[in-house]
């Protein structure tokens, strides 16, 4: 039995003639939150689509508990939750309805923590999922995967359209609930501060490329920035190995780097740079991530 | 599993199938209530020969009712699940996506066969009270294309619907704009009858073709 409870493997994909990506490789250990990280376009929601079986790739595999996703049978679909961007639930029901709709087809269902959360909703018992605000739905849809009680989850931007108490209170919850279960989550987020609270691993991805998959506590005490200001502003560190990402605003500069401080600092000195008011940036996920894919 | 689903499709179209079950009777009901006006007004025997020699129909009320009825109730079960792509919370269900669909869709086409069926059954009824067998028989031989026009429409609505490309889209809707109509071709009474198991299978056939939305649906094409 593998321990991942998601292998893909080589995995390739076009639009067209576009390239979305070429050999990725994934996997997502059980019991472990892995976030996965990209710009717009980057593809996040493919990835999210080849999972859940909506999307062929146009070659390579992705494996959910050892099956390949373009085939995978009700027993293992039972131990998917699956959130879709925008918290998308079956608008036309009541939380009641819905709740006795989905109680159906799960055989370990348990509707204690949805009823948990939908205590905390201020809805009426016959009020449609159509007429709830966007942060009420969110609550619907984690209430509904909670009961549905899955190995593993996947969340298509759970965060998407909620304000910041609803984000807090999703985030919570979840970690919460993984942690104490020992479930598997793979989750995007375009809000990268909220993954920062949830994740225990992190998969950024740029485009038609990987930038890091690795342990996010890991990933942020490596991944360093650095500010200083040269004498020659038409400096270009841009294309040395060591240097992830440079960006430049006239005379000032920023390297993002897993070297250390010293070996950059030698760096400049060897290749005389002259600098001033080199300074090491305290990074938050967003910034490293910012960092890393670069602002355009 | 299917008692979740059966629920899932109830909640959509419950309102739509009893509003159309309701004006499908009561259209049924209005016709005769023109036979009967139409013999008390005119003579009995008058009102026979306009029905056997000049190609009268006392139930042409009823020719566009089941294609109207289907293709509300098609568009009430499929459409809400093409918003936001909701068809993926159904795929994702732990049971098989065909048969998920196919559930769908024998929940959808039984309820339109049983509000047809009450139609159909009281259109008879009060066509036995009022005409003998030879105005009857060829009444409901030409009733029944409109009937198969319904089950038609409800196939190709639902194929059109849950298609994902719209290439497809527009060539599902060509076809159906060109096969439904044949079933509606005003005829003679009962000129339709040497066609109708013919057109039978064709509609038949059209059952199953929701899947092959639902596949490109699942394949990812756009």
């Amino acid at each position: 039995m593998s321990e991942y409870a998601i292998e893909c493997n080589n995995l390739t994909h076009y639009y067209g003639k576009k390239l979305v990506y070429e050999n990725l490789n994934i996997k997502v250990r059980e019991g472990s939150i892995l976030g996965l990280l990209g710009k717009n376009g980057a593809g996040k929601t493919t990835t999210i689509n080849i999972l859940n079986g909506f999307l062929q790739p146009r070659s390579g595999e992705c494996l959910i508990y050892g099956e390949n996703t373009q085939h995978l049978t009700p027993e293992n679909k039972a131990r998917i939750g699956f959130l879709i961007e925008g918290h998308v639930q079956y608008a036309f029901m009541n939380i009641h309805q819905i709740e006795k709709f989905y109680s159906k087809f799960y055989d370990k269902w348990d509707n204690e923590p949805y009823w948990q959360l939908m205590s905390k909703l201020k809805v009426t018992p016959t009020q449609k999922i159509s007429t709830m605000s966007c942060g009420q739905r969110s609550q619907v849809a984690l209430g509904l995967i909670l009961a549905q009680d899955p190995d593993l989850l996947i969340l298509d931007d759970f965060s998407m359209g909620l304000d910041p108490g609803y984000r807090r209170l999703f985030i919570d919850y979840l970690r919460e609930y993984a942690k104490a279960k020992n479930k598997t989550i793979f989750t995007t987020s375009h809000i990268i501060q909220d993954m920062e609270r949830l994740i225990d691993d992190v998969l950024i991805m740029d485009y038609n490329r990987v930038l890091a998959q690795r342990d996010v506590n890991e990933f942020m005490r490596e991944f360093k920035q650095f500010y200083l200001e040269v004498e020659n502003p038409s400096i270009d560190l841009s294309k040395e190995d060591f240097v992830a990402n440079f960006e430049k605003v006239n005379n000032k500069i920023e390297i993002y780097t897993y070297e250390s401080e010293e070996m950059v600092q030698n760096f400049l000195k060897s290749n005389g740079i002259s600098y001033k008011n080199f300074e090491k940036i305290e990074m938050g996920l967003e910034d490293a991530f910012i960092g890393l894919t670069g602002k355009y | 599993m299917w008692k979740g689903m059966i629920y899932k499709e109830w909640l959509k179209i419950r309102w739509f199938l009893l509003i159309y079950a309701g004006i499908g009777i009561l259209s049924v009901v209005y016709c005769f209530i023109r036979v009967q006006h139409d013999i008390t007004f005119s003579s009995p025997n008058g009102y026979w020969y306009f029905l056997l020699f000049m190609g009268g129909q006392y139930f042409s009320l009823l020719k566009f009712l089941p294609g109207i009825g289907a293709l509300a109730i098609a568009i009430a079960q499929y459409f809400p699940e093409t918003v936001s792509k909701r068809i993926k919370l159904t795929f994702h269900l732990p049971l098989n996506e065909n048969k998920a669909l196919l559930t769908m869709w024998l929940f959808g086409a039984g309820t339109l066969f049983i509000s047809y069926l009450l139609q159909f059954l009281l259109f008879t009824g009060l066509s036995l009270i009022y005409f003998p067998g030879d105005i009857f028989v060829p009444a409901i031989s030409s009733i029944l294309p409109w009937f198969l026009a319904g089950f038609a429409c409800y196939n190709l609505t639902a194929l059109i619907v849950l298609e994902p490309v719209w290439k497809y889209r527009i060539f599902y809707l060509i076809v159906a704009v060109l096969f439904v109509p044949l079933l509606l071709q005003s005829a003679l009474t009962d000129g339709f009858s040497p066609v109708n198991p013919f057109m039978a299978v064709l509609v038949l056939l059209s059952s199953f073709s929701l899947l092959f939305s639902g596949y490109r649906f699942r394949k990812g094409e756009m």
